[in-house]
């Protein structure tokens, strides 16, 4: 997640670096201009924070979409906002995309259950805490670990955690323990634990709480007083993430203060038991898509159109590129020069392109554009743009195979016809073209489906982003990735059949029968 | 004096260093049906090619109607169209139907609209016997059929002079007569005709004027009787031994 991060940013950077318009411009954008407060968290952390369908329990809308968020995180981010007299918006970001957010001024604060690290102020400022978290470990209830009550008691088990926090750091403690290789989530701990490759996960009281209540198999474990993980106060503080030099900092940690204890306390009580749990009765598909069916929809609903409408619009690119590509060189020398260098931009933007990843692409798109000129894009047209202009690059190549497949005869035939290149570009050589590219079209429309997962950078709600939201929230990560998995089939395995119907269509049958000819006028001689 | 269509003066033509068309001169008279023959590869298609710019010349001049076709000003898309070709690969458009792949030239060159390219269309598909074809792709066809196709698309924008590159020799034996039929059908209608060919019995009995290729260079020209009949060098003789004794 770090060197991710590290990743990202560095682009970024040289992005800005180039543009020689260092952090000076990066303050520009203020999104606290109308009296609103923004807010920025995963909704898919229970309890801290989560999406779910209704507004019940005092929930928030989430920007953009039919859901909700509530949970810890939002019920504090509201009595802030009403102490602030702004109105409390709710931008569903991912872990990842949440520093970017903030930094490029999509969001004012980040209220995620995040810890501020050392590594993390050097970038962004935080408040004071608003929880205190403490170390827990969890374990299966029939584990012989299950009543462990030091964490001296773990010795020899197998034991992990998140990757690049302090609870793996923690693991250091317990002596004669088997300190896994870290993991990159909850999610996957907890199908690790299940499974049995490993005895126990170091968590947090909050989330250990939560994998009890969604998952009977799963015990967290309540250690006697001293003998406890030893953890330092940066570490186990949650805090509010502001950009340097927030004018409201001062204000929200006068807010914080008056929250006292008890009140936190109660406050996480409530989301703990709030969140949304899953329902056990029943068969767990009829549940998932019961409880979840709307959101899947939407999901589907949004990788779908980005897919499709990248594909179309990364196709009509592609043909336009394909035919500059092939102009004959003019007599003019000018008008040659000129072409050539049109050429030599072209090939850049398919070089570009094709040679970086998709994900990269639109981090720089919607955060750098933020960031460097200050343009504050919308995710949707965002993840439109990136996806249409990666599909071109590669659907130029593909049409530029098509023409080259296309027998010289065709060209020469409506040269002699006296047709311009225009003409026999689009009446003979294209349709032809794209006949032959149509298998790799198809190939492209169908990584495009499957693809569109990247934009969960950009936290686009299309149908990963939203499985990994309700596999946050229903701990049944086989079930829904399972689910998922089954939507992205249909839709790939439709697109390939309703591909091949087409092309079917296009080449029309193999023989010519006479007799079915409405315009015939005569019989035909037969010599 | 009949009107000169055609003036070609020394046309020259090199591929690198290979030197294959030398020092051509000929002149074509409206009506007049020329044919061009020879062994392959001394230069008949090239020749041909030249003549519509396919293949542009190296050196030497090109004149329409007195015009010189390689002139900056010269439109170059008009005189291909008034200068038909048919291929000896038929080239027709796979994408379209027989009646598109005659329709659609017509209207972009020559800008008709459409009624009027398909009826021009239909009339000359009917001469043919071509019409209960006029839906069918060019895949669904023979090869006669296509190159009847080929011929009716270059005769439906009125050219003034058709160039045949080998017309007949992709097709199976029985199919040759089909198209030959056809073509002095055209020959027949006053149109002017430059043909290369291996038929000889087409050179013959259609063409007013026969040139003989060898080497890059014509090596003999004169009416069908004069170089059939009478021919003067050796190469001539040597070439027409082999080609009627298969006959």
């Amino acid at each position: 997640m770090k060197k991710f991060w590290i990743a990202i940013s560095s682009v970024l950077v040289a992005l800005a670096v180039l543009l020689g318009l260092h952090s000076t411009t990066a303050q520009t954008t203020q999104a606290a201009t109308n009296g609103t407060f923004k807010v920025g968290m995963e909704c898919g952390y229970a309890p801290f924070n989560w999406t779910q369908n209704t507004n019940s329990h005092g929930a928030v809308k989430i920007q953009g979409s039919n859901t909700w968020a509530n949970g810890y995180d939002v019920q504090t981010a509201k009595i802030i906002a009403k102490k602030l007299n702004k109105k409390l918006v709710v931008v569903k970001t991912k872990w990842n995309g949440l520093l970017p957010s903030l930094t490029s001024g999509k969001i004012d604060a980040i209220v995620a259950g995040m810890s501020p690290t050392p590594e993390r102020r050097k970038s962004i400022d935080f408040t004071n805490p608003y929880y205190v978290s403490q170390l827990t470990m969890v374990v299966k209830r029939s584990s012989k670990y299950a009543n462990a009550h030091s964490i001296q008691d773990f010795k020899g088990a197998k034991i992990t955690a998140q990757l690049s926090t302090y609870h793996y750091d923690a693991i250091k403690q317990i002596k004669g323990v088997l300190r896994q290789p870290a993991m990159d989530d909850f999610p996957a701990m907890r199908v690790a634990l299940e499974s049995g490759t490993i005895d126990g996960y170091v968590s947090e009281v909050p989330e250990g709480i939560t994998a009890e209540a969604a998952n009977p198999d799963l015990k967290m474990i309540h250690f006697n007083k001293g003998q406890g993980f030893k953890t330092s106060a940066s570490d186990t503080n949650l805090a509010i993430g502001v950009r340097k030099g927030y004018s409201e900092t001062n204000k929200i940690n006068n807010i914080l203060a008056g929250m006292s204890k008890k009140q936190r306390s109660q406050r996480m009580n409530e989301a703990v038991a709030n969140q949304p749990s899953t329902a056990s009765k029943g068969n767990w598909f009829v549940n998932i898509l019961k409880q979840y069916g709307g959101m899947l929809l939407t999901g589907t609903g949004m990788t779908l159109l980005i897919s499709l409408v990248g594909t179309i619009v990364g196709f009509i690119i592609g043909l336009l590129v394909g035919i500059v590509r092939t102009i004959p060189a003019p007599k003019n020398t000018g008008e040659r020069g000129l072409l050539a260098f049109a050429k030599w931009l072209l090939s850049v933007y398919i070089e570009v392109f094709r040679g970086t990843p998709m994900i990269v692409q639109a981090a720089v798109l919607y955060y750098g554009a933020a960031q460097a000129l200050g343009v504050n894009m919308d995710r949707t047209v965002a993840a439109l743009i990136i996806v249409s202009i990666n599909t071109g690059a590669y659907i130029s190549e593909i049409i530029r195979g098509g023409i080259i497949s296309v027998d010289p005869g065709q060209t020469e035939a409506a040269s002699a016809l006296g047709m311009t290149h225009w003409q026999t570009m689009t009446k003979v050589v294209l349709p032809q073209a794209v006949r032959n590219s149509l298998p790799a079209v198809t190939n492209e429309f169908i990584v495009n489906i499957k693809d569109t997962s990247v934009l969960s950078i950009i936290s686009v709600s299309e149908l990963f982003f939203t499985a990994e939201t309700i596999a946050g929230q229903n701990f049944q990560f086989f079930h829904t990735y399972l689910v998922v998995s089954l939507i992205y089939l249909v839709l790939t395995f439709t697109i390939s059949r309703l591909f091949r119907l087409i092309e079917k269509h296009l080449d029309g049958p193999k023989d010519y029968n006479v007799m079915n000819n409405q315009m015939q006028v005569e019989t035909p001689k037969i010599k | 004096m009949s009107e000169t269509i055609l003036d070609v003066q020394n046309l020259r033509k090199t591929f690198g260093n290979h030197e294959v068309l030398r020092d051509i001169n000929l002149t074509v008279d409206k009506g007049e049906v020329l044919t061009i023959i020879g062994r392959s590869g001394s230069g008949k298609s090239t020749l041909l090619r030249g003549l519509n710019l396919l293949e542009p010349p190296t050196a030497g001049k090109i004149l329409f109607h007195g015009k010189d076709v390689q002139a900056e000003d010269f439109n170059l898309a008009t005189y291909r169209a008034k200068v038909g070709m048919v291929f000896q690969n038929f080239n027709l458009f796979n994408n379209l139907t027989v009646i598109d792949n005659i329709v659609v030239p017509q209207m972009s060159v020559l800008k008709r609209d459409q009624n009027t390219a398909k009826q021009h269309a239909l009339d000359i598909l009917n001469q043919m016997g071509m019409d209960p074809f006029i839906n069918a792709k060019p895949a669904q066809l023979s090869g006669g059929q296509k190159q009847r196709v080929a011929i009716a698309r270059a005769e439906a924008m009125d050219p003034e002079v058709l160039l045949f590159d080998e017309p007949t020799s992709a097709l199976d034996p029985e199919m040759v007569d089909d198209v030959l039929n056809a073509m002095t059908d055209l020959a027949k209608t006053g149109l002017t005709m430059i043909v290369v060919t291996h038929e000889m019995e087409f050179a013959r009995d259609v063409s007013d004027q026969v040139l003989f290729m060898n080497d890059g260079v014509i090596a003999e020209s004169g009416t069908p009787d004069q170089i059939f009949g009478n021919p003067q060098k050796a190469e001539t003789k040597d070439f027409l031994k082999r080609y009627l004794s298969r006959a």
